[in-house]
C-alpha cells in the first residue's frame, strides 16, 4: 500500500489513459487577428470495435472543442476550460488549415507543432477549401467513424491510385518552408453538401450521406502564402514532377475518337536535373513509366506491336503536354512548387548564391524546362482485342 | 588499482560504446551542414593521431595509468597537479554527459519530471557499475553491444524499407568548401567524441595483451567514426540538413519518420534504448576513470570507498553546471572546448610525450655511457 | 571416507558421552544399551539367536525395519544359524574374524568397535551382528526397503529422450548415471552431511575432464557445512552457492540422468543426495537455464529456433506487465493510434490506475498459481476454473480490469511457464515486480535502468569461479555455438572453456556428415 501511495502521488510525467483526451485532428483558423484552434477529440468508448459491454456505438466517435488565443499554445491551453481531460497531441494525425489563414500565411503555424515533443511531424497537413478548418472537422463520416481518419485514408488512397492529390506531412512542409528553392503545395478538402446536417448523426442515417468530405484541389503557396489552386490534370502534373505518382489512369485519343483508350500507370519515376547555360539554369525532366491498357473504346488490335508503340508515342505526347501545362501555370503564378530551385542548388551551389535572391520572380518564371517522357505499355489485360 | 584484466575484445567494445555514447543522439558537428559526415570522417583520422600520442605514452609506462606516469615524467609536484587536473576533467565531463543525458530525456519524454530525479537514477546505476568495477562493466558492455547492434540494424532496415532516404538531401557536397568542414573538425568533432579517448589512458594498464592496444583503439575509432558519419548522413538524408540543424535530437526525428505497413511506427523506444545505454556507458567510463584516478593519486586501496562521495558530487555538479539547456550547450561548445578539451586532450599529452621521449633518450644514452 | 569422527558441534542427545565408548563384551548389556539409546523404538528389530554349529554362541542381529532388505537378512540368519560350522577350538574373537570372512550373503562387511559407529551403520540401514563375549560388532550391508520406482521425471519432461528420472535412492541415481557413462574415470566421492540426519551426499565428476580446482572447491564447500540436517539438495544449494543475495540461481539442478551425464561430459560436477531426485550441478551458467536436454536430441535448426523462443519468452515474462504500465501511463505516443484508442476505451471503466491494475492482476495470478501447486489435483482444477472465470471474465465484465490487462497477464503467465527451468522462471517473477515499480515511476527509462542494473548484477555473478554470463560475457567465440543458438553437433567441437581449461576438445575433427562417395575420396587421400 505504501508503495502505491508513493507511486501514485509522486509520479511526475505519469498520465493515465483515462486522464487524456486524444486529439486526433487539429484545425487552425484565424478569427479577428487571433488564432482559433479546433480540436477533434476521440471518444474512445464510442469508437466501434472498442465496445466492451455490447452497448454499441450510440454516441458520437469524436467531439469538437474550439478556443481562441494570440498564439497556438495559448489557445490550446485555453481549451482546458471546456474539456475535462488533458489534451494529448501525440496521436494527432491531421492538421487542417483554414483557407483564410492559408492566404494570410502559414509560416508561423508550424513552430509550435515542431517544438512540442508530443506532435509528430508525420501528421498530414491539408487546407480547408471554401470553409474554415472548424467546419471541415465537424462533418461526420461513414465507414471510418473518425472523420480525421477518413480524410487521411482518402488522401492516401487517392494519391496512390489516382494521383491528383498530395499527402504532405508537417515535416515536409517545415522543410520546404526553410528552403529557398521550393514552395509548398498541398491538398485541400472541401465539404460537399449541407454543412449543418454534416454535424449531426442524421448525416449517417442515410445510405448516401447528405454531407461528405471530398478531397479537392491542390493549394499552391508562395512564400508560405496561399496564392492559387490547381486541379485535375494540372494537379496530376504536379505529382508527376514531384515523383509522387504511383498509379493513375491516362486517357488518350485514337484515330478520330477522342478519349478512346485508358492507360493504367503501374509504376512511374521522375528524374529532374539542372544545367547552367550562360548563367541561366535549364531544367530537364525525365519521366519514365510502365503500365497496362485498362480500357479500349474503339476496335483495335492490341496484339500488333506497332499499335502498341504508336500508343506509347501518343501517351508520351499526352503526358508531356500535361506536365508542360502544369509548369506553365506554376510559372505564371511565380511559385516553384516543383523544387527546381533546390535541384539547381544541389548541383550548382556556387551559382545558386546569385540565383537565390530572385529565383521565383526572375528565373523560375522564365525557366526553360525540357520534359521527356518514356511510357511503356507492358501488358494489355486479360483480353487482347475488344469484343466490338 | 583493481587487479583485473580486460581482453582486447572487451576494450574494443567499451571503446565503441564510449565513442557512440551521446554522440549518436545529439546533432554532432551539424555546423558543417550536409558535409557533417565528411567532418566526422576527418575528425576520425585526426583523432587516430591523438590516440597514437596516448598510446605512445602508454608504451613507455605499460603498467601505469595516466595519473601515475604523469608524476614519473614531470616530477611529483607537477605530475600530481596534472593528475588532479585530469581527475577533475573526467569527473566534470561525466557530470556534463549526465546533464546532457538528463536534458535529452526530459525534453523528449519526461517534461514534468525534475532533472535531479532523472539524473539521480542514472547516477545510481553508474555508481553501482563503478562499484562492481571495470571487469563487470566490460562484460555488461559485451552484452549490450549486441543489443545495440541489433537495435541499430533494425532501425536502419526500417528507415530503408520505409523509403525515407533521399540521397539528394546530402547534396551539394562541400557547398562552402573545406573551410567549413575543418572549422567544425577542429572546434567540435575532433574533441567530442574522438579526443575523449584520453580517458582510456586510465584503462590501458588493465589490458592483458598490451600489444593489441593500438590496433584495438584505432579499430574502435574507425568503426565508430564510420558509423557516426553514416548515422548523421542518414539523418540528413531523411530530414534534410535544415531540419537536422534545428533539432535537438536528429536521431529521434529520424526514427519518428519511420512508418512501415501502418503498424511499425512510433518506434521512439529504439531511440530511448540508444540514448540510455549509450549515456550509461559514457558516464560510467568517465566516472570510473575519475574514481580510479583519485584512488591512484591519493593512494586509496579500495576504489569502492570513493564511489559514493564522488558519485554524489558528480550528480550535484551535473545540476549546478548550467541554469538552462542553451547555456549548457554554449558552455560545451565554447568554454569546455577551448579551456578543457584542447589543453587536456592535445596540449598536455603532447608535452608529456615530449618529456617522456627526452627522458627515455637521456636515460638510454646514460645507460650506454655507463656500459662504455 | 572423510567423515569426521569428532563432531564439529555439540550433539543433541543425552547419551552423547556413552556413544564415544566401545561396545561391551556381554551381549545382553549391548542389547540393553541399544534399547536405551533408541528409546525402545519399535522399528529397531533385535533378533537373538544361537550362532553356528558345533560351537553355539549367543548372538544378536539388529536392523531397522523397512530400511533393510528383509530377504537378505533372512538368508543371513539361516546361514549363520544353521549352515555355519564353528570349530570349537576358536576363541570368541576368532569367531568374529571367521564370520567376517565366511558370511557371503552380505555385500560389504565391516568391523565396528565404537558405539557411534555402530549406530551410524544401524541407522543407515545396515544390519549389525553382535556376538556374546566380543567387544566388537559386525556391520553388514543390507540396505533395501521400498523406494519410489523409477518414473518419468515430472519437472523436466521431454518428448524425445530418455523417460528415466531420478528417484529418492542415492544408489539408484548413481547407477543411472554410471549406466550412461561407462568409464572408470567417472569418479564418485561420498560424504555424510548433517549432524543429526547423517545424510549421504556424493559428488561425481569425470577425472581428467572436470577441473581439479573446482572439484577441490566443491569438496571444501561441502565439508564446511555444519548443520543439524539437510533434507533436500536445496539445503546444500543454499549453503554452497557463491552469492546468496541474488535472485538468480548459480547452481543448476535436474531430475534427468541424461542431463547429468551431458553436464559431466562438459566438465561439470554433480552433487547427489540421498532422499531427493534433484541432483545439483556446478558450475552453472546463466544460459544453461535456457537449455533443455531435447535441444541436443533435436536437429540444430529446430533447437536454435527453440532457444531463441525461450530467450524471447524469458524477456516477455520479465517485462510484459512493466511494458504495459510504461506504455499506458508514460508513452502513449508509442502505441499505434488505433490500438491506443482501443486500449483507452477498455480502460474507460476501470477505476484503478494502470499500475494498481497490473499489480492486482499479477498478484492474483501468483496466488492462483500458488494455490494450484499446493492443492491436490482434484481441487486444483476447481481453482483454475474459478481463476479463469473470475479473472478472465467476471473482472473484465465488471469493469475492474481491462481485457488488455488480462491478455498481458496471460501472456506473462504462459511465458513464465514456457521457461525450461523453474529456477530461472521464478527469479524472473521476482524481478518482474521490481520492473513494474520502476516502470510506474519512470516508464521505459525505468525499465531500461532496471535491465541495465540486472545485467550489471548478472555480469558480476560467478558460479564456482566461472563468470555467470559466459560465454557471452566474457565472449568466448568457440562456445557461443551452444548459447542462444545451437550449432550442428559437429560444430560443437569444444567443451565450455571456462569450466575446463585443459581438456577442451570433445570430438574428432571432420565429424560433419557427408555423402559416402566423398568420404571415400577423403579416405583415399589419407
Amino acid at each position: 500500500m505504501l508503495i502505491h501511495v508513493i507511486l501514485l502521488s509522486g509520479c511526475w510525467s505519469k498520465k493515465e489513459l483515462t486522464e487524456l483526451a486524444f486529439v486526433i485532428g487539429v484545425g487552425v483558423d484565424k478569427k479577428g487577428g487571433k488564432y482559433m484552434i479546433t480540436l477533434q477529440v476521440v471518444n474512445p468508448g464510442n469508437v466501434a470495435g472498442a465496445t466492451q459491454k455490447g452497448g454499441g456505438s450510440s454516441g458520437l466517435p469524436v467531439t469538437l472543442y474550439t478556443s481562441t488565443g494570440n498564439t497556438l499554445v495559448e489557445a490550446s491551453r485555453k481549451v482546458s476550460e471546456k474539456i475535462s481531460r488533458l489534451t494529448y497531441y501525440a496521436h494527432t494525425n491531421l492538421i487542417v488549415i483554414g483557407e483564410e489563414l492559408a492566404r494570410e500565411g502559414i509560416k508561423e503555424v508550424f513552430d509550435a507543432i515542431e517544438r512540442n515533443p508530443q506532435f509528430r511531424t508525420t501528421a498530414s497537413v491539408i487546407i480547408a477549401r471554401q470553409c474554415t478548418a472548424k467546419e471541415l472537422l465537424s462533418v461526420l463520416t461513414p465507414i471510418d467513424k473518425i472523420p480525421t481518419n477518413q480524410m487521411i485514408k482518402t488522401l492516401e488512397l487517392t494519391e496512390k491510385v489516382w494521383g491528383e492529390n498530395l499527402n504532405v506531412h508537417a515535416g515536409e512542409v517545415i522543410e520546404i518552408l526553410s528552403l529557398g528553392g521550393k514552395e509548398v503545395v498541398m491538398s485541400s478538402f472541401r465539404i460537399a453538401g449541407n454543412k449543418m446536417i454534416g454535424e449531426q448523426q442524421n448525416n449517417l442515417q442515410s445510405i448516401e450521406p447528405y454531407t461528405f468530405l471530398h478531397a479537392g484541389e491542390l493549394a499552391v503557396f508562395q512564400k508560405g502564402k496561399l496564392i492559387s489552386w490547381m486541379s485535375g490534370e494540372q494537379a496530376r502534373g504536379v505529382l508527376w514532377l514531384l515523383n509522387k505518382i504511383h498509379q493513375t489512369a491516362v486517357t488518350i485519343d485514337w484515330q478520330r475518337t477522342k478519349e478512346a483508350i485508358s492507360y493504367k500507370v503501374v509504376r512511374s519515376k521522375t528524374k529532374v536535373t539542372a544545367k547552367i547555360n550562360n548563367g541561366k539554369p535549364i531544367i530537364s525532366v525525365m519521366i519514365s513509366m510502365e503500365g497496362d491498357i485498362g480500357e479500349v473504346l474503339v476496335p483495335m488490335d492490341l496484339t500488333d506491336p506497332n499499335n502498341i508503340s504508336l500508343l506509347e508515342k501518343k501517351l508520351q505526347q499526352e503526358i508531356q503536354k500535361e506536365v508542360q501545362n502544369t509548369i506553365l501555370y506554376a510559372q505564371s503564378k511565380k511559385s516553384d512548387i516543383f523544387g527546381f530551385g533546390e535541384v539547381v542548388h544541389r548541383l550548382y551551389p556556387n551559382e545558386w548564391k546569385q540565383l537565390k535572391k530572385n529565383w521565383n520572380d526572375q528565373y523560375f518564371s522564365r525557366l526553360q524546362v525540357k520534359v521527356n517522357v518514356h511510357a511503356f505499355i507492358r501488358r494489355t489485360g486479360l483480353r487482347n482485342k475488344p469484343y466490338f | 588499482m583493481e587487479r583485473v584484466q580486460l581482453n582486447a575484445r572487451q576494450l574494443l567494445v567499451l571503446a565503441i560504446l564510449f565513442e557512440h555514447g551521446s554522440a549518436m543522439v545529439i546533432p554532432l558537428g551539424i555546423d558543417a551542414r550536409q558535409d557533417v559526415w565528411i567532418a566526422i570522417l576527418c575528425s576520425m583520422i585526426f583523432g587516430a593521431g591523438l590516440f597514437f600520442i596516448y598510446y605512445r605514452l602508454f608504451t613507455y609506462y605499460p603498467s601505469l595509468p595516466l595519473t601515475s606516469y604523469s608524476q614519473q615524467i614531470v616530477g611529483t609536484f607537477f605530475g600530481k597537479t596534472i593528475a588532479l587536473l585530469y581527475i577533475l576533467y573526467f569527473l566534470y565531463i561525466a557530470a556534463r554527459v549526465l546533464r546532457d543525458f538528463g536534458e535529452l530525456l526530459l525534453t523528449f519524454a519526461y517534461p514534468e519530471t525534475p532533472l535531479f530525479i532523472l539524473n539521480a537514477v542514472m547516477m545510481m546505476t553508474v555508481m553501482y557499475a563503478a562499484h562492481k568495477g571495470i571487469e563487470v562493466l566490460a562484460r555488461t558492455g559485451e552484452l549490450f553491444f549486441f543489443s545495440l547492434c541489433l537495435t541499430g540494424i533494425v532501425g536502419l532496415a526500417l528507415v530503408i524499407i520505409a523509403g525515407l532516404i533521399d540521397v539528394h538531401r546530402l547534396q551539394p557536397i562541400l557547398e562552402e568548401g573545406w573551410k567549413r568542414v575543418f572549422k567544425v573538425v577542429f572546434t567540435q568533432t575532433l574533441y567530442v567524441p574522438f579526443g575523449e579517448m584520453i580517458v582510456f589512458a586510465m584503462l590501458f594498464p588493465y589490458i592483458d595483451q598490451p600489444k593489441k592496444t593500438k590496433i584495438v583503439g584505432w579499430l574502435a575509432m574507425f568503426l565508430s567514426g564510420i558509423n557516426l558519419a553514416s548515422m548523421m548522413a542518414i539523418n540528413i538524408a531523411v530530414l534534410g540538413s535544415e531540419t537536422v540543424s534545428r533539432s535537438t535530437f536528429p536521431l529521434l526525428n529520424t526514427i519518428r519518420e519511420i512508418r512501415v505497413a501502418n503498424f511499425l511506427e512510433r518506434l521512439d523506444v529504439l531511440f530511448m534504448i540508444a540514448l540510455v545505454i549509450g549515456g550509461f556507458f559514457k558516464i560510467s567510463i568517465f566516472f570510473y576513470a575519475g574514481v580510479i584516478g583519485t584512488a591512484d593519486l591519493f593512494r586509496v586501496k579500495e576504489h569502492q570507498r570513493l564511489v559514493y562521495p564522488l558519485g554524489i558530487s558528480v550528480l550535484l555538479l551535473s545540476i549546478a553546471i548550467a541554469s538552462n539547456f542553451s547555456e549548457h550547450i554554449k558552455e560545451g561548445l565554447n568554454i569546455v572546448t577551448l579551456y578543457m578539451h584542447i589543453p587536456l586532450q592535445v596540449g598536455i599529452p603532447l608535452l608529456l610525450l615530449l618529456f617522456a621521449i627526452i627522458r627515455h633518450r637521456s636515460s638510454f644514452l646514460f645507460r650506454k655511457q655507463e656500459k662504455k | 571416507m572423510w567423515f569426521q569422527e569428532t563432531s564439529k558441534r555439540k550433539q543433541i542427545g543425552v547419551f552423547d558421552n556413552m556413544l564415544n565408548e566401545t561396545v561391551e563384551n556381554e551381549l545382553q548389556q549391548n542389547i540393553d544399551m541399544i534399547r536405551t539409546i533408541t528409546g525402545n523404538s519399535t522399528d529397531i528389530v533385535i533378533r537373538e539367536f544361537l550362532l553356528g554349529q558345533e560351537q553355539e554362541i549367543p548372538a544378536g542381529i539388529f536392523f531397522v525395519g523397512g530400511m533393510t532388505d528383509e530377504e537378505m537378512i533372512q538368508k543371513l540368519l539361516v546361514q549363520s544359524a544353521t549352515q555355519l560350522t564353528i570349530p570349537s577350538s576358536y576363541s570368541r574373537e576368532d569367531v568374529l574374524a571367521y564370520i567376517c570372512k565366511k558370511i557371503a550373503t552380505a555385500g560389504k562387511v565391516k568391523r565396528i568397535k565404537k558405539w557411534h559407529e555402530l549406530f551410524l551403520a544401524l541407522m543407515s540401514g545396515e544390519a549389525i551382528l553382535l556376538i556374546d563375549g566380543v567387544a566388537e560388532a559386525l556391520s553388514m550391508e543390507a540396505r533395501g526397503g521400498e523406494y519410489r520406482a523409477i518414473e518419468e521425471p515430472s519437472t523436466q519432461l521431454s518428448i524425445r529422450g530418455s523417460r528415466e528420472g531420478f528417484t529418492e535412492s542415492l544408489a539408484t541415481n548413481i547407477a543411472m548415471v554410471r549406466r550412461r557413462i561407462q568409464n572408470p574415470y567417472l569418479w564418485l566421492e561420498s560424504i555424510k552431511i548433517g549432524e543429526v540426519t547423517h545424510t549421504n551426499v556424493s559428488i561425481m565428476y569425470i577425472k581428467g575432464i572436470a577441473s581439479d580446482e573446482v572439484v577441490e572447491e566443491v569438496r571444501n564447500r561441502l565439508q564446511r557445512i555444519c548443520m543439524d540436517g539437510i533434507l533436500e539438495s536445496g539445503y546444500i544449494e543454499q549453503l554452497i552457492e557463491d552469492k546468496t543475495f541474488t535472485t538468480f540461481p548459480t547452481i543448476y539442478h535436474t531430475e534427468r540422468p541424461d542431463s547429468v551425464a551431458a553436464n559431466l561430459l562438459e566438465g561439470r560436477i554433480a552433487i547427489f543426495m540421498e532422499g531427493t531426485p534433484f541432483v545439483l550441478i556446478v558450475p552453472a551458467l546463466f544460459i544453461q537455464f535456457f537449455q533443455a536436454v531435447e535441444d541436443y536430441y533435436a536437429r540444430f535448426d529446430i533447437a536454435t529456433a527453440l532457444r531463441f523462443l525461450r530467450v524471447l519468452v524469458f524477456f516477455i515474462s520479465l517485462i510484459a506487465p512493466s511494458a504495459y504500465i510504461a506504455m499506458t501511463t508514460f508513452h502513449q505516443e508509442m502505441i499505434p493510434t488505433q490500438l491506443v484508442i482501443a486500449v483507452a476505451a477498455q480502460r474507460e471503466s476501470v477505476p484503478f490506475p494502470a499500475f494498481v491494475e497490473a499489480m492486482m492482476m499479477e498478484v492474483t495470478f501468483e496466488i492462483l498459481r500458488e494455490a494450484g501447486v499446493r492443492l491436490p489435483r482434484a481441487v486444483g482444477q476447481a481453482v483454475s476454473i474459478v481463476g479463469a472465470l473470475v479473472i478472465g471474465q467476471a473482472a473484465v465484465e465488471a469493469g475492474f480490469v481491462s481485457s488488455a490487462m488480462v491478455i498481458v497477464v496471460s501472456i506473462t503467465a504462459i511465458a513464465s511457464f514456457a521457461t525450461p527451468s523453474f529456477a530461472i522462471a521464478i527469479s524472473a517473477r521476482l524481478i518482474r515486480f521490481l520492473l513494474m515499480i520502476l516502470a510506474a515511476l519512470f516508464g521505459f527509462y525505468g525499465i531500461l535502468i532496471g535491465i541495465i542494473l540486472m545485467t550489471l548484477h548478472l555480469c558480476s555473478l560467478r558460479s564456482f569461479g566461472v563468470p555467470y554470463m559466459a560465454p557471452m560475457a566474457p565472449f568466448i567465440s568457440t562456445n557461443v555455438g551452444d548459447t542462444f543458438v545451437r550449432f550442428p553437433m559437429w560444430a560443437l567441437k569444444e567443451r565450455p572453456h571456462l569450466i575446463n581449461q585443459t581438456n577442451v576438445v570433445r570430438q574428432g575433427s571432420n565429424q560433419r556428415p557427408k555423402p559416402t562417395n566423398e568420404l571415400e575420396k577423403e579416405g583415399d587421400n589419407h
